[in-house]
């Protein structure tokens, strides 16, 4: 599993000037009126809020909403932006994951802890998962997990960030990043071994 | 044997999931780009006015007229003062006014008290 983040690597078939840019260097031209700097930005970074933000919700106009959000709140930032102080892509991460958070909390005004951790009791009701993973296996299973769990599992598995990255995105250690894919893989391969079984493939 | 086979199945999930994270829906990254440039335009107009923004001397300054209404008050002001220091003949000087007030007590408590009760008597 590779370990670099894919989002500011330069890629070496464009000839533009601005792709061999980082997006800290980036986002100082935007703040300067660049135009070019805005469309780099948008091409790199867009699609990886807006991925997260759909992993994350399962819902695509909620996703479509919260990345076009993070991005303004990029293009906002733009002029007070410390060079070297953060990656570009680790505050738009956790924006994205933050702003997440409000659309679920603003759903269902529940309390968190009391939503059951899937390894401790059954995945909610069997038909609803298998409706859900009808449209996307990975999806419906991974919607099964604990918010925290699903977050570190998207980052590692599908943004394929570091550890180190994630640690710094959710706020937590290493450690605890680590305990939470583990976990979250552990769920996601029970959630789809459950429903193996329920559409009748066995167990081999 | 189950999970070897899931943990497969899961780890070709990912791969799928990876291939298509570069994928945004249709005009979402128009309205990004759109984003951009009003922000940005919102930006380098608004950075000018800010930094020149009125302080408070001047926003009394032109409260006041300007440079012309300015020295019209210095002058009032300064002709004021001087008035107040060096009164001219027909007004009355405002020290002595304060110093004559205080005579005026004093006669009355030792003199003129006993001239009215005495012309009433």
């Amino acid at each position: 599993m590779k370990d670099l983040p894919v989002i500011s690597s330069a890629r070496p078939g464009d000839s533009a000037s601005v792709t061999g840019l980082s997006d800290d260097t980036l986002l100082v031209m935007f703040a300067r009126g660049d135009r070019q700097a805005a469309a780099e930005l948008t091409d790199r970074l867009g699609p990886r809020t807006y991925a997260v933000a759909l992993r994350v919700l399962g819902n695509r106009a909620e996703a479509e909403d919260v990345a076009q959000e993070a991005m303004i709140r990029l293009w906002r930032l733009s002029p007070d932006w410390q060079r070297g102080q953060a990656k570009v892509s680790t505050w738009l991460y956790r924006v994205t994951l933050n702003l997440c958070f409000d659309i679920k909390r603003r759903k269902k005004p529940l309390d968190i802890d009391a939503v059951p951790e899937p390894e401790d009791s059954a995945p909610g009701p069997a038909e609803r998962l298998q409706d859900a993973a009808r449209h996307d296996a990975l999806q419906g299973a991974l919607m099964q997990l604990p918010d925290r769990q699903r977050e570190a599992v998207v980052l590692r598995h599908i943004e394929e960030l570091s550890n180190p990255e994630i640690a710094g995105i959710l706020d937590i250690s290493v450690e605890a990043v680590e305990s939470l894919t583990a976990r979250g893989k552990r769920a996601l391969a029970k959630a789809l071994a459950d429903r193996r079984a329920e559409l009748g493939y066995g167990d081999d | 044997m189950a999970m070897t086979e899931t943990d497969k199945d899961l780890e070709a999930l990912f791969a799928a999931a990876r291939d298509t994270r570069d994928d945004m829906p249709e005009g979402l990254a128009a309205r990004m780009m759109a984003d951009a440039d009003r922000i940005q335009q919102d930006q380098l107009t608004l950075v000018a006015p800010v930094r020149s923004r009125p302080g408070l001397w001047d926003q009394l300054q032109s409260l006041l007229g300007g440079w012309a209404g300015m020295g019209g008050l210095v002058a009032a002001s300064a002709a004021g003062v001087w008035i107040g220091l060096a009164p001219p003949e027909f007004l009355p000087d405002p020290a002595g006014l304060v110093f004559q007030q205080e005579e005026d007590l004093e006669l009355f408590q030792s003199f003129a008290f006993n001239d009215v009760t005495l012309e009433e008597g």
